[in-house]
């Protein structure tokens, strides 16, 4: 061992991985039990053992550029069988929350003015993401902000519904009875979250993701997890390809024992969110294409396939939640409890709007519509920031380890 | 100088436990004059030390130690040992303790030459708890070459049965006295000192070391009797599974110590002891490989530390640091595989051995058995010392976890303990 480093702690990155639930962090004592007892980690370079005291020393870049924290399913497996209780799953479920966070607020440093037209307009709505999200960081694991949070799709609805006179209070019936267009017209709620989709998700996640695939890979090089020195995206991309079926059907949670629970209820939770996804895609292409108005018909597929996805995540929620509370092992920290309650708001508010406007309650049906969009635009437009995040990290992640060709 | 040197001015002290501590204890407190009541639970002396092969880092055989305390307990009229004894009640204070003994019958007395036709007439045989369950003994058996007291035992096992009565009838001495019954001798003692050591800690506990599980995983206690030349195998370290002589064995450090979910604390002695056994492996077989995986290696003080230099130039044994988390077993060989992660290289490591001994830990003999008296107790059993209130002391491995070195030296202070608890009186 001639290798010398010379080490330079962030002390205080160490202070918020604490703060973000690894307040065990420090008990650790390197005997790598974690490693081994871990069902998912690999054989080259295993995790967590080697995360553990790169969190101790204060290693930022080692953690948060480190996909490894992003294989991780949080079984819960080395937290159970570590003998000095420092919690590796914690840790690096919190050093998660610190990744998601740092990837979600653009750099602005190393920009200048240089350049075309085309580059300064990117450089300037990079600069305009960078002011608007770092702060919405904060907000979002600060449970003071919450009202404020969800106060902003509150009057914007309000403020944008007014000013185009597409939302109205007084809204007659439709020809199939109550409709919730005739309230909070579809074009409303186009015009809020396509362009929330296109101009604020996609460019966060799209920014986030190019320094984070060009981090993991510099990490993998230097940590010696992987043989390529340049990284080629074609063979990403069929890396992602490969893992998809894994994805789908959430193969790793099954390898887990002491989480175990956690696997059929993140598996409802994962499926319903695609049932659902793929149910707002056929309504958008009914109404836009085909010109199909709601409500639909409960005898319609779609219609089926929407109610069971619906079912299936305040379902999975509950479970989820419950799973939680009963394991006191476990560290669950205000991320946790927000993206749950987020999660199962958004089903509970989806099944009641449903069933108030069958049961021909007109206000309260508009209201829980209302809610609901809140709750849709709380998920979606924080989702870069809040644990949910990890769908594209860990998809990405999951690719990368694929074609790294690491045992 | 008016002072009667030869009355015996300290009253008496009650030792409890035969093991290196108790005999220190004992033997040090009746050198000076004391009266010593020292029980042992066995029907012989020497504790654990007696089931070892060598001490380290000397590599002597307990022999060395324990014959000599023999002989001075023997030359010595102030102690009284009682074996097969357990302490049944205490009343009393510092200074005045009366205290109950529970002997158990040992069926045979002092006529007993240890000739041997007893166990040769005893056709039932016995597990072997000296040699942790690795072999079988007779009913009418001698507990090892250098029991003291040098007497045989019949085993309460056979007491009732034939076997018992043709002992009784082998027997020239009319040694054998099948009428023995449980007796209770009562004592008064001024100070007590606990020295009831340890038991290893029950390696079928630990759930994923495959212990009890596959037959080539073994303790290292167990190892101490393999490599002992009255051991099971007759000192030829050789596996439990098919009795092969081991090419390759993998030590397994912290084997439920140093953790939360079994013993929390470091046994102190564990990494010296399988540093020790690499050398009766190194000796026996000359190109077995010996692996030893390890958190970090406690081998304190100078001498200790000299010793692990040593073997670490050793090209046959390899020291890996990270602790084994998993064991397997191949049915078909019986060889064992650890699953480790090296800590250094940062490679998961799956070594496949021929034979495994897992390093286990020492816990204090009153954590599973609660001792009569009233006493405190850490969370982990061991006995707090109270010198405030005095009267009765922990020493040896009742109190902490220790090598022979210092134990020996902590009994010293408790002999000194006991007898400043009399002569305050």
């Amino acid at each position: 061992m001639t290798d010398k480093t010379l080490i330079e702690p962030d002390v205080g990155f160490v202070k918020e991985i604490i703060g973000l639930g690894g307040d065990t962090l420090k008990k650790c004592f390197q005997c790598a039990t974690c490693s081994v007892v871990c069902p998912i980690s690999p054989d080259t370079k295993p995790f967590p053992r080697k995360e553990m005291i790169a969190a101790s020393w204060g290693l930022k870049d080692r953690l948060v550029s480190n996909l490894d924290i992003w294989l991780c399913h949080y079984c819960g497996d080395c937290t159970s069988n570590c003998p000095r209780g420092a919690k590796p799953g914690e840790v690096l479920g919190a050093v998660r929350s610190y990744a998601i966070a740092d990837y979600a607020v653009p750099p602005v440093d190393g920009f200048n003015n240089q350049g075309g037209v085309l580059w300064r307009i990117i450089n300037a709505k990079i600069r305009i993401l960078h002011l608007i999200t770092k702060p919405l960081v904060k907000a979002v694991n600060d449970p003071k902000m919450l009202p404020v949070l969800f106060a902003v799709p509150v009057v914007l609805f309000i403020v944008l519904g007014l000013i185009t006179g597409l939302l109205d209070f007084s809204p007659p019936l439709g020809e199939k009875g109550i409709a919730h267009h005739l309230f909070f017209s579809t074009w409303l709620v186009d015009i809020i979250f396509v362009p929330l989709v296109f101009f604020w998700i996609f460019p966060i996640f799209t920014i986030g993701l190019l320094r984070f695939i060009k981090d993991i890979h510099e990490n993998a090089v230097l940590e010696g997890k992987t043989d390529k020195n340049e990284i080629e995206y074609f063979g990403l991309i069929k890396g992602l390809i490969r893992v998809i079926p894994s994805i789908l059907k959430q193969d790793k949670f099954k390898d887990c024992t002491e989480n175990k629970d956690r696997d059929t209820a993140h598996w409802m939770v994962f499926l319903s969110f695609i049932g659902l996804f793929i149910v707002t895609n056929i309504f958008f292409v009914a109404l836009y294409g085909l010109h199909i108005e709601g409500p639909y018909s409960q005898l319609n597929p779609v219609k089926w396939l929407a109610n069971i996805s619906g079912i299936a995540l305040i379902i999975g929620a509950a479970l989820m939640i419950y799973n939680r509370l009963k394991k006191t092992d476990q560290t669950s920290t205000y991320k946790d409890w927000y993206l749950l309650g987020l999660v199962l708001g958004l089903g509970i508010t989806g099944m009641l709007t449903e069933m108030t406007r069958l049961g021909g309650l007109a206000g309260l049906t508009y209201f829980m519509y209302f809610i609901h969009l809140v709750f849709v635009f709380n998920l979606f437009a924080f989702l870069p920031f809040s644990k949910l995040a990890h769908l594209v990290y860990r998809t990405v992640a999951m690719a990368y380890n694929e074609y790294s060709g690491r045992k | 100088m008016t002072e009667d040197k030869a009355a015996p001015a300290y009253g008496s002290i009650l030792v409890v436990g035969g093991g290196i501590s108790g005999l220190t204890t004992a033997l040090e407190a009746a050198e000076v004059g004391c009266e010593v009541f020292l029980v042992e639970k066995n029907p012989y002396l020497g504790g654990r030390v007696a089931q070892l092969n060598q001490y380290f880092p000397k590599l002597c055989p307990p022999s060395c130690g324990l014959e000599i305390n023999f002989r001075r307990i023997k030359d010595n009229p102030n102690i009284t040992v009682f074996t097969q004894g357990e302490v049944e009640k205490i009343d009393g204070a510092p200074g005045g303790y009366d205290v109950a003994i529970n002997l158990s019958p040992r069926y045979v007395n002092e006529n007993c030459t240890c000739c041997g036709d007893c166990g040769e007439a005893c056709e039932t045989e016995i597990t072997s708890d000296f040699n942790f369950g690795m072999n079988q003994i007779k009913g009418a058996y001698f507990p090892f070459e250098m029991a003291f007291p040098a007497r045989y035992v019949i085993s309460p096992q056979i007491i009732g049965t034939d076997d018992a009565l043709r002992c009784k009838d082998a027997c020239k001495y009319d040694a054998v006295d099948l009428d023995m019954e449980r007796t209770t001798v009562n004592l008064q003692v001024g100070a007590i000192v606990w020295a009831t050591g340890w038991e290893p800690y029950d390696a079928a506990k630990i759930d994923n070391l495959g212990f009890g599980q596959y037959p080539n995983v073994i303790t290292n206690m167990m190892m101490e009797r393999l490599a002992s030349a009255n051991g099971p195998t007759k000192g030829k370290i050789l596996r439990p599974s098919d009795n092969k002589e081991p090419e390759s064995i993998g030590f397994v450090q912290c084997a439920g110590s140093r953790d939360e979910n079994y013993l929390p604390y470091c046994s102190y002695i564990c990494c010296m002891a399988s540093l020790k056994q690499a050398t009766y492996i190194r000796e026996q077989y000359p190109e077995a490989k010996v692996y030893i995986f390890y958190i970090d290696v406690r081998a304190p003080g100078q001498r200790y530390e000299k010793f692990y230099q040593n073997i670490k130039e050793d090209e046959n044994v390899f020291l890996v640091k990270g602790k084994v988390a998993e064991v397997s077993e191949d049915s078909a060989t019986g060889n064992i595989t650890v699953v480790a992660e090296n800590a250094v290289t940062g490679e998961k490591i799956k070594e496949t051995v021929e034979m495994a001994v897992l390093a286990t830990g020492m816990q204090p003999t009153a954590a599973t058995a609660k001792l009569p008296a009233d006493l405190k107790y850490n969370e982990d059993g061991f006995i707090i010392n109270d010198f405030e209130k005095g009267g009765m002391f922990a020493a040896g491995c009742a109190n902490k976890p220790s090598d022979v070195v210092s134990s020996n030296q902590n009994d010293t202070g408790m002999a000194l303990k006991a007898i400043q608890t009399l002569v305050r009186k």
